[in-house]
C-alpha cells in the first residue's frame, strides 16, 4: 500500500512559474528539502491537491556577497550553510547553528528557507538569523517584499508566498551561540538555545541582540538583557542584574526554572569570559 | 503518473512512477533493491539511507519524481558478494555487524564521508554517522571499521 496519498507533482524551473502554480492550485504544498513537509504529510488528513518542488529554481540557490552583506538563497541546504567559508568568517554563530541542526543526512536535505517557512523551532536557525539582523525576501504573485525575519515569523496572513532568500547585513559584530540538548529516548533533542551578537566601542558593547530559541514557540527577544549589556562596561555587570533582567524578559514565557538557569549561566559566561 | 530519468547504481533508469511515490518505495518495490530498508519512515533511524549525488540522504523523505536527473547509489551499488567494497570487508572483519539491519545505511554514510574526507578522526566518523542508529553494537566497532577502511582506501 502506498505511503502517501496521491497528489499532482510539479517541478517548475522559474520563480514566476512556481508562483503561477501556487496561485492556481486548490491546496498546494511547497516542497523545499522535504524533511518537514513530507514527514508532516505522513501524519495529516489535510492532503494537498498539488506539491510544488522548488528544487529546480536556480534563483533560489546559493550563497553570495550582495551589496554590503550576504545573500543566502532559500533553497540553500543547511549543510552548505554549515560548510561555507564566507559564513564561517562573517557570521560564525550561523555556521555553528547550521552544523548542529538535526543529523548529517537531514542537513544534506533541509533548506534554510524551508526551516524558516515551516516555523519548526527545534532548529535554532531562526533565532540565530534574527540575532544577526536577517531580512527575509518574500515573493507573492504580484509583489516582492523584504522584511525583518522577526516580523515575518509571527505573520500568518500571508498565504500564497515563496521565500526567495535571506539577506544578512555586513557588520563588524561578534556573534555567539549556546545550545543545550536533553536526552529523549537515546537521542539528543534540542532543548534551548541562545544567540547573541554585538559590536564593540572600546570597553562597551553596542547594538546588542539577544535572542532565545525556547523550542516551544517563536524566538524570544530579551530586551531587558540587551539593555543591560549595552553601554555597560563588561566588568560591571553583576550576576543578580542578569537574573533580574532575565526574569523580566521571561515572565510571560513558558520557560521552566531549569531553562532559566541555563540561560542565566550562558549570559554570565558571555559577560565574564567571552567579552 | 510521472516519467523521470534517474541514474541508479550507475545505470540510467527511465521510470514511470506515481506523483506521490517515495524514493524508498521505488527502490524496493519497483526495482527490487531491498538493501534500502523501511523502519521509522520519519528520517530518524537512517536505515533508508542512500547516496544522492554523492551525499547520504534519507530515501523515506524524498519523492522519486523530485530525483529526475539525479545519481542514486544504494548498498547494492557499492559492492557485491564476490567483490565487496573495502568498507564492507572492514565491517565484517571488525565485527561491526550483529543483526545487520542498520548496516547498509551505516556503510553508505561512511562511504559519503570517506569520499570527502579520506582520513577522518574518530569524532568526524561519529558525526558523519549521526543519522544512523544501531540498537545492537554500541557503535564502537562500527567506528573501528570505518577507521580501518579509511586506511585501506
Amino acid at each position: 500500500m502506498p505511503i502517501l496519498k496521491d497528489f499532482k507533482f510539479h517541478a517548475p524551473k522559474t520563480l514566476s512559474e512556481a508562483l503561477g502554480l501556487l496561485d492556481k492550485g486548490k491546496t498546494s504544498l511547497l516542497l523545499a528539502g522535504g524533511t518537514f513537509a513530507l514527514n508532516t504529510l505522513k501524519k495529516t488528513s489535510r492532503f494537498p491537491s498539488d506539491v510544488i518542488s522548488l528544487r529546480k529554481i536556480g534563483a533560489l540557490q546559493g550563497i553570495k556577497p550582495q551589496g554590503r552583506g550576504l545573500w543566502i538563497g532559500a533553497m540553500t541546504t543547511v549543510a552548505d550553510v554549515a560548510g561555507s567559508k564566507l559564513i564561517e568568517n562573517m557570521f560564525p554563530s550561523l555556521a555553528q547553528a547550521a552544523s548542529s541542526l538535526g543529523t548529517t543526512p537531514v542537513r544534506h536535505m533541509a533548506t534554510v528557507g524551508g526551516n524558516i517557512a515551516s516555523r519548526f523551532f527545534w532548529a535554532d536557525l531562526p533565532a540565530v538569523l534574527i540575532s544577526l539582523g536577517a531580512k527575509i525576501c518574500v515573493a507573492e504573485k504580484n509583489k516582492k517584499e523584504t522584511l525583518p525575519l522577526e516580523k515575518f515569523l509571527p505573520e500568518r496572513s500571508l498565504k500564497k508566498f515563496i521565500l526567495t532568500g535571506i539577506f544578512l547585513p555586513e557588520n563588524k559584530m561578534s556573534s555567539f551561540y549556546f545550545r543545550h540538548t536533553r536526552a529523549v529516548q537515546e537521542v539528543d533533542a534540542p532543548y534551548l538555545a541562545l544567540a547573541f551578537s554585538c559590536s564593540r566601542k572600546g570597553a562597551r558593547l553596542q547594538d546588542v541582540r539577544c535572542i532565545v530559541n525556547t523550542t516551544l514557540s517563536l524566538p524570544l527577544s530579551l530586551k531587558n538583557v540587551e539593555a543591560l549589556f549595552e553601554n555597560i562596561a563588561r566588568a560591571k555587570i553583576a550576576a543578580r542584574e542578569i537574573q533580574e533582567a532575565l526574569r523580566k524578559d521571561t515572565e510571560n514565557s513558558k520557560l521552566d526554572a531549569y531553562r532559566l538557569h541555563l540561560l542565566s549561566a550562558d549570559l554570565e559566561k558571555l559577560a565574564y569570559e567571552k567579552m | 503518473m510521472k516519467k523521470c530519468k534517474i541514474v541508479i547504481n550507475g545505470k540510467l533508469c527511465e521510470l514511470e512512477i506515481r506523483d506521490a511515490e517515495l524514493l524508498i518505495e521505488t527502490l524496493r518495490e519497483r526495482l527490487g533493491l531491498l538493501g534500502t530498508r523501511y523502519s521509522c519512515l520519519e528520517g530518524d533511524c537512517g536505515v533508508c539511507t542512500v547516496l544522492k549525488n554523492g551525499k547520504n540522504v534519507l530515501s523515506c523523505l524524498i519523492l522519486t519524481a523530485d530525483c529526475d536527473g539525479d545519481d542514486i547509489v544504494t548498498i547494492e551499488g557499492i559492492g557485491r558478494g564476490e567483490a565487496p567494497h573495502p568498507l564492507q570487508n572492514s565491517f565484517v572483519e571488525k565485527g561491526a555487524i550483529q543483526c545487520g539491519f542498520c548496516t547498509p545505511g551505516m556503510i553508505l554514510a561512511a562511504k559519503a564521508l570517506l569520499d570527502k574526507n579520506p582520513r577522518p578522526e574518530d569524532a568526524e566518523i561519529a558525526k558523519a554517522l549521526d543519522g544512523n542508529l544501531c540498537r545492537c553494537t554500541g557503535y564502537v566497532k562500527i567506528i573501528d571499521a570505518v577507521r580501518d577502511a579509511s586506511k585501506k582506501l
